[in-house]
């Protein structure tokens, strides 16, 4: 089902502008770098089947096939995919707060787990001095709290992945978007000959994304907006509010989301993936609930980890209330929904890059609800 | 000891077409020669260059043709003999002085020499120089053999003399390139003490009057043209078809002539004086000829001429059918061959000529091309220039706006292909891929956003690039030009310039130093390495991102042929077969598909990149580019 190149990703990819820049095709090979945010061909390559093309989230993605061969079962929780249980939840060391985007799960989580040596480094994403998103190679706390927060664009988190330094043996954590999240998991399932860690990988945490923004335009914005003013912290207040809150210099300032909506990646519009459907553990804000996690454990050696960093006292959680709960469910399949209708609007709901059953097509129409 | 000055007269030498001129100049008693290498011209004064000291010659390379044919004038007008020599693209560059130098004449004989390149095998344009001679009513020159070439060249001095005229002299490739027999003559050794008669100013006014004098000296060029031994005709008294020829025409024709076997039934008219026509020679062989055919490179330059002369005479000639480039009976574009004149008169006398059955020739065709490789043009190994264009290429890429690269006239000129990575989009004259960039930079007030980039070889920027450059400066444009400085004026045979601290004969000259030249014309100057294309290309893109105005980053790397004759190995080369993906996935043959410098070399049955030790010139600049650090130098 995965069959294609370079040239495949070219046509089916970059000319559809669908390139999210993910990372997962870079440093495979000699024709792909990733530049200010974009991932850029320098050559051609005529190879007919290649690992960019099938690493892509935006290759060719079967849900269905993905599902059966990572959770062993059909693709039928449409709402959030596969979940063990859902918790609230925060870290409790008070070193994170401040730096963090919400309750500090995924940082006190990443560092839990190099601690007690479930992984022995993690691939996160820190920021160049120009705010560039990268892929950072972590082993230790100093260098997690480098890589907290976020700024809502997307960087090439997963070359970091593919271009080490390992020495080899490394049990390798990785901290990803929804799409990083999927590109990892057709890494896991390719048939190419892989080179690269990811068999290695034995920790995937998943953040929840909406969308994320092109670099070049959003730094653009900011540049005309704030000069050379720094960047701090940057924030999107839950809905109905929806506004982007940004420290430049000492102000915070507040931008309406219609400002920025025209920077969002036409990649992020087809993706039907808020939950980050096929990480071990998924990570997000709680609405109305500022300090908080929402924490999706999906998978065995999630579950442990969750639950060794309760019993360690690393983070505290109680259940998720049922309103919250079903607002997320909500949320996610909305996304679905817009996926679907975008496709459709492209005209790739067929010959797109995303293969869907008929039938969970109609179901996801048919549950899911405009937003109020 | 160089042949072209073998002081044995009446000796029979083989020489180059080139170094016949060159040995003609010599014959004649030049003083002073001057040029700007370009094929096929550049063995004349290359030639006369290593015979300069024995000779007491001066020979220069000067900066462009105009300095050149400047500098020869000047010798004419202290009464000395000068020559000048460029190729078909430099009497452009030289015409504007040289449609003045007709008006003021010259004094001591002074001779210039255009060799056209039909077929343009190593121009960027196909012309006929020819033309010149007609717009500046100047006496023109074409040996069609060898011998010609020597004795042309040597009483073109005596008619510049007679006539107070430059002549020209126009060769072609293949009788510049070719070798032939060559009877020597007398070596004089002139002693005239060069002196500029100030009662005679060069000055070209008042213009109509001496206009009227350059008429009347070209009709009395035409006069002493009608008796010279240089035109003949050999044939029937009164044949079926004249053929009306010269240069290389003529032997294509002789050639095409014997072969069919109409020695009985075509004539050959063979004209060495082609400016101004010989008209009543002419007017008498067309008398005897029902229908004419032209044989000559690149224009209908003869063909033209006759027929107008046959107009003005056409009530006393009758009727006459003419066959040439005009008339679409010999293709108008490309160069002539014995072929071509031989499928001619074919078709028009209507015989049957088949130098090999159709079937064989269709065998051998295809066995010769299974056998020979196919080589595109491209660059030497260890060429800095694949380099700049690899770096070109990826800051380009990064930069993603579809900008390019305006082109100039040099080696780098095959950056318009794979070998350049097909960077190159504009290409024209010496000098205007800085002009133009200079035009496309005043673009951006009008929304362009395309980066350009202009390139430059050292020798093409001291030729046509500094006016460019200053004029970007001047006019504010924003612009960046990269200069391939490798030490020579390689594409055509490595003749010194003024940044390589030589002279033509081999004495030391200053050196003028680009770096200081650029910033003295208002730029922004930086200098790299080209063999580290990972900075170049930092450096590219920074100077096209960051850096407003007129910019130029100098790249400085010797030639490799240059290197190669001076310099050992810098590093031995090894790709390691375990290392190498060859195919896979990772790689897919970078270095020998897509960078493809000629020492590395693809071994199908390993399926693993290899160098080829005797192509492979250690300038390790591949161990970059190569994704598994497969490739490994070792300083030697």
């Amino acid at each position: 089902m995965m069959n294609g190149g370079l040239r495949a990703l070219e046509e089916r990819v970059f000319d559809r502008d669908l390139c999210v820049s993910c990372g997962a095709c870079v440093s495979l090979c000699p024709y792909l770098r990733s530049w200010q945010g974009r991932i850029v061909k320098l050559d051609e390559c005529d190879l007919a089947e290649g690992r960019c093309f099938n690493y892509c989230p935006r290759g060719k993605v079967d849900l269905n096939e993905l599902h059966q061969r990572l959770f062993g079962g059909p693709y039928k929780e449409i709402e959030m995919g596969m979940v063990r249980s859902v918790l609230m939840a925060r870290a409790c060391d008070s070193v994170w707060a401040g730096r963090v985007q919400n309750g500090g799960v995924v940082s006190a989580l990443t560092d839990l787990a190099i601690k007690e040596g479930v992984i022995d480094a993690a691939v996160l994403t820190d920021r160049e001095v120009n705010l560039l998103p990268r892929g950072h190679i972590v082993s230790g706390r100093e260098d997690i709290m480098a890589c907290t927060g976020s700024i809502y664009t997307s960087g090439p988190t997963l070359e970091a992945l593919n271009r080490g330094p390992w020495t080899g043996d490394e049990r390798i954590g990785i901290v990803g978007l929804p799409c990083m999240v999927l590109a990892l998991a057709k890494m896991r399932t390719s048939s190419l000959e892989k080179r690269t860690p990811i068999d290695r990988v034995d920790l995937v945490i998943g953040l929840f994304c909406t969308w994320a923004l092109d670099y070049k335009s959003f730094m653009g914005f900011l540049q005309k907006r704030f000069g050379d003013r720094t960047i701090g912290k940057v924030d999107i207040t839950p809905p109905p509010e929806r506004i982007m809150k940004i420290t430049a210099g000492d102000e915070l300032h507040d931008i309406p989301l219609d400002e920025i909506r025209s920077f969002i990646r036409p990649g992020c519009h087809v993706c039907p993936d808020m939950t980050s459907e096929f990480s071990d553990i998924s990570v997000g804000t709680v609405e109305g609930e500022e300090g908080w996690n929402t924490v999706l454990v999906r998978t065995e050696r999630g579950e442990e980890l969750v639950k060794r960093a309760e019993a360690k006292g690393v983070i505290e959680s109680q259940p998720l209330p049922g309103d919250k709960l079903s607002h997320l469910k909500e949320a996610s399949l909305l996304k679905k929904r817009r996926a679907i209708d975008a496709l459709k609007d492209r005209g790739e709901l067929e010959d797109g890059y995303l293969t869907l059953s008929r039938e969970l097509i109609q179901q996801i129409q048919s549950e899911s609800k405009e937003a109020p | 000891m160089s042949i072209i000055a073998q002081d044995t007269p009446g000796e029979t030498v083989l020489l180059m077409g080139n170094e016949a001129i060159a040995r003609g100049a010599l014959e004649a008693g030049i003083k002073v020669c001057a040029a700007y290498p370009g094929n096929p011209s550049s063995e004349i004064t290359g030639s006369l260059a290593g015979v300069a000291d024995e000779f007491g010659l001066h020979v220069e390379w000067s900066v462009n043709e105009k300095v050149a044919l400047e500098v020869a004038a000047a010798a004419s007008f202290a009464g000395l003999r000068g020559l000048c020599t460029m190729k078909q693209n430099g009497l452009n560059v030289a015409s504007d002085f040289l449609l003045n130098l007709n008006l003021t004449g010259c004094e001591g004989g002074l001779v210039l020499i255009v060799a056209d390149d039909p077929g343009a095998l190593s121009s960027s344009n196909e012309e006929d120089s020819r033309a010149f001679a007609k717009l500046g009513d100047l006496p023109l020159l074409e040996p069609a053999t060898f011998q010609e070439a020597k004795a042309m060249t040597k009483w073109a001095f005596d008619l510049s003399e007679d006539l107070g005229l430059p002549v020209l002299v126009r060769t072609v490739t293949r009788v510049s390139h070719a070798r032939g027999n060559v009877l020597l003559d007398e070596l004089p050794r002139p002693t005239k003490k060069p002196r500029f008669d100030t009662s005679r100013p060069r000055i070209a006014l008042p213009v109509l009057t001496n206009h009227k004098l350059l008429r009347e000296k070209l009709e009395r060029a035409g006069q002493v043209f009608e008796t010279s031994p240089f035109n003949f005709y050999r044939g029937p008294e009164k044949p079926e078809l004249l053929i009306i020829t010269c240069g290389s025409g003529w032997m294509y024709s002789l050639e095409a002539v014997a072969n069919l076997d109409l020695n009985e039934r075509v004539g050959i008219l063979k004209l060495g004086t082609t400016w101004p026509l010989p008209e009543q020679m002419v007017l008498n062989h067309l008398s005897k000829a029902d229908h004419v055919l032209f044989v000559e490179e690149v224009s209908p330059f003869l063909e033209n001429n006759v027929k107008e002369l046959f107009a003005q005479n056409c009530v006393d000639l009758g009727l006459k059918r003419f066959s040439g480039k005009a008339t679409g009976t010999l293709p108008d574009i490309g160069e002539l061959n014995p072929d071509i004149v031989i499928s001619t008169l074919q078709d028009i006398l209507e015989v049957f000529y088949e130098p090999v059955s159709a079937e064989y020739a269709l065998r051998a065709k295809e066995i010769s091309d299974q056998l020979v490789p196919e080589r595109p043009l491209g660059f030497c190994a260890g060429c800095p220039h694949r380099a700049t264009y690899w770096a070109i290429k990826n800051a380009l890429a990064l930069d993603g706006r579809d900008g390019f690269v305006a082109g100039d006239i040099g080696c780098y000129s095959l950056g318009i292909g794979p070998s350049g990575f097909s960077q190159m989009k504009t290409l024209h004259a010496m000098g205007s891929g800085t002009g133009l960039a200079g035009g496309f930079g005043q673009l951006n007030a009008f929304g362009l956003d395309q980066p350009v980039i202009a390139v430059s070889g050292d020798s093409t920027f001291y030729h046509a690039v500094m006016p460019a450059l200053t004029n970007a400066s001047y006019n504010k444009s924003n612009l960046l030009l990269l200069l391939l400085d490798n030490s020579a004026t390689a594409m055509t045979g490595f003749q010194p310039h003024p940044g390589t601290g030589k002279t033509a004969s081999g004495q030391d000259a200053p050196i003028l130093d680009l770096e200081v030249i650029c910033k003295a014309l208002g730029a922004q100057v930086e200098v790299g390495d080209p063999f580290d294309m990972k900075a170049t290309t930092e450096t590219i893109l920074r100077l096209l991102q960051d850096v407003e105005g007129v910019k130029v980053l100098i790249l400085r790397r010797e030639c490799a042929l240059v290197r190669g004759r001076t310099q050992k190995k810098l590093f031995n080369m090894e790709v390691d077969q375990d290392l190498c993906l060859g195919e896979r996935c990772g790689c897919n043959r970078l270095c020998t598909r897509v960078f493809k410098c000629p020492g590395l070399i693809w071994d199908e049955i390993a399926g693993r990149a290899r160098i080829d030790e005797a192509i492979c010139t250690g300038c390790g600049v591949c161990a970059e580019i190569c994704p598994s650090l497969a490739i490994r130098k070792e300083v030697v």
